[in-house]
């Protein structure tokens, strides 16, 4: 698989804060890529450049193998992006706000209409075109939001951050767009988020910590690198779980164990058949990788 | 071209749906409409009574007439500044929003989204400062009817003119501008200052002379006194006709800053039409320079 994004020894500064240093990686056509952080990581930083949004200091950004130094027009028109918060025009109707946006990569006229009407049927918001974008419920103006960073068909989806603050519902609805959309159109989507089980089902995974790359890998790798795998026994007394082990977890109807792998936990179960009978072997949780390579824990405090 | 057509409808769109900055344009002129039915046009009734100085009768339609056109040109003077601060407050609004960012991740150039915001909010003032025009007019055809059809055409010229200094100094203004806050101080310290140091409140010859001087270097104050010649040329020409004599009408036009004075030199028309399309070429180079400049920077 070809790489549609390098970002080569990529380094930003703001003052006396080095927001971005020194990070490389590749992102593959097609991939679901995972962008991992708490706030101030660099990872806005590192989109915005890519984005040609913010001068970098040093380093090099190719993105569908132009130059960002050289050919930002062609990057920008290879990019959709959907911020983190919406930055529609609140007192304008959903088309004129993509009309604007439109007009801004020449779409106009009858070529604006096919494309919206496409997008309309593709997000569900038919209904919605006519409607001031702030009299639109969260879930709605995120899915014109989308609509917007598509409006010129691009090959890259940069979404940052972009359930914060759905409910689960509407949530679950983006992610099922934005996976029919990979299916689809073989869209690269490139993805910031501090929802755990959304990194999970990236294909890749960089974290970032203080601007630093501080782990790369699929979601499989870095579990079994950083984390170790979760066996749950119910049925069992306390007895038996100390047969295997003095340090395992109560847990509802059972004791959950960490062991270092997988090959432990099946070695285990072939030495104690009597007692693995009714149980559950799960791999460790993306948090958990996140905690490990960053001794900090995303999801507590609300932070990314 | 159609896409600078398409955002500079959408910045237009914006502005007249955005009632906060709509209504806030308005404040100056309705502050100003107030002080003249309050109080400001019987004090310059009584004003041009004494300039006449029991010279001549005068018809109340006369009196009114000059009341009148004082009021609609000082209007109009602080419209086409005012209304022209706060369309163009879109831009800064984007900037703090950072809907900005939105714009500027699309293949476009910011001179393309600069020269939107400029159109935009030219229309946006022309729109507004028109239709107050025709509403002026109507009210002197109501209180007395002495402008001619040349002089109204004058009247759009000098609001055109004056609405495009406005757009022009706003641009430069906002360029610098990036948060909510600043649009709040910006758009306060403009609509309470201008009417001021415009002549629109209070005659310019009523100031201390060192004031006056400096006045007399802002290029506002000559789009204030061609609105006002042309809105009261009528009503001088119907005095000179009804016998008043020159001095005591020169007085009256001295006192409602027909006639400006630098260092005692008095301005002509043309000359005051030469300093206010100069300053409109001057502030519009300085608007451009500030975004070529950006650009390169951004380079």
């Amino acid at each position: 698989m070809e790489n549609i994004i390098e970002i080569e020894n990529l380094n930003k500064s703001f003052k006396d804060v080095l927001a971005v240093n020194n990070v490389s990686f590749k992102v593959k056509k097609g991939q679901l890529f995972a962008f991992l952080g708490v706030n101030g990581a660099g990872k806005s930083t590192t989109i915005n450049i890519i984005c040609g949004n913010i001068k970098k200091d040093s380093g090099r950004v190719f993105v569908n193998g132009y130059d960002l130094d050289t050919q930002l027009f062609d990057i920008k028109s290879k990019i959709g992006v959907v911020f983190q918060n919406s930055v529609l025009d609140k007192s304008l109707t959903v088309l004129d706000n993509l009309r604007s946006r439109a007009s801004l990569y020449k779409i106009y006229n009858d070529e604006f209409l096919k494309r919206v009407k496409e997008l309309a049927q593709l997000l569900d918001f038919e209904h919605l075109l006519n409607r001031t974008v702030n009299k639109l419920s969260g879930g709605e103006r995120r899915r014109v939001d989308i609509a917007r960073s598509l409006i010129h068909n691009p090959e890259i989806l940069i979404l940052d951050e972009p359930t914060t603050g759905l409910d689960p519902q509407s949530r679950k609805t983006l992610w099922n767009v934005i996976s029919n959309l990979r299916k689809s159109q073989n869209l690269t989507v490139f993805l910031t988020t501090h929802y755990m089980e959304e990194a999970s089902d990236a294909d890749y995974v960089v974290i970032l910590d203080s601007g630093k790359i501080v782990a790369n890998g699929t979601p499989l790798e870095l579990k079994n690198f950083y984390t170790g795998d979760y066996i749950t026994l119910y049925g069992v007394d306390l007895q038996q779980v100390q047969k295997i082990t003095d340090d395992f977890t109560v847990v509802n109807g059972g004791y959950k164990i960490l062991v270092p792998n997988t090959k432990i936990a099946t070695q285990l179960i072939i030495k104690y058949p009597e007692i693995f009978v009714d149980y559950e072997i799960v791999k460790g949780k993306m948090d958990d990788v996140f905690l490990a390579v960053t001794g900090k824990k995303i999801m507590e405090n609300n932070q990314k | 071209m159609k896409q600078l057509s398409i955002l500079i409808k959408r910045n237009v769109k914006l502005f007249f749906k955005d009632k906060g900055m709509f209504f806030t344009s308005l404040i100056t002129p309705a502050i100003l409409l107030v002080l003249y039915v309050t109080f400001l046009g019987n004090i310059y009734k009584d004003s041009f009574l004494n300039a006449i100085n029991g010279f001549a009768v005068v018809k109340d339609k006369l009196i009114n007439g000059c009341v009148g056109g004082q009021l609609i040109s000082s209007i109009l003077a602080v419209s086409c500044i005012t209304v022209a601060f706060c369309s163009n407050m879109l831009m800064v609004q984007d900037k703090a929003n950072n809907t900005i960012n939105d714009l500027l991740i699309a293949p476009v150039k910011p001179q393309m989204l600069a020269l939107s915001y400029f159109i935009a909010t030219e229309i946006s003032t022309l729109i507004i400062c028109y239709i107050s025009t025709t509403i002026c007019l109507g009210y002197i055809a109501i209180v007395g009817w002495y402008i001619s059809f040349v002089e109204i055409l004058l009247i759009l010229l000098d609001v055109f003119l004056l609405s495009m200094m406005g757009t022009a100094i706003s641009s430069i203004i906002n360029f610098f501008l990036t948060t909510q806050g600043q649009i709040s101080a910006v758009g306060s310290i403009i609509s309470a200052g201008y009417g001021f140091i415009s002549g629109a409140y209070m005659p310019i010859s009523s100031f201390p002379l060192g004031l006056q001087k400096v006045i007399m270097f802002l290029p506002g104050t000559y789009g204030t006194s061609l609105l006002r010649n042309h809105a009261l040329n009528g009503v001088f020409n119907e005095m000179s006709n009804s016998g008043f004599p020159i001095d005591a009408v020169n007085n009256i036009k001295n006192s409602v800053d027909c006639n400006l004075y630098f260092f005692s030199k008095q301005v002509p028309i043309f000359v005051m039409y030469i300093v206010l399309i100069c300053a409109v070429l001057l502030f519009l180079g300085i608007y451009i320079l500030l975004n070529v400049l950006k650009f390169k920077k951004s380079k």
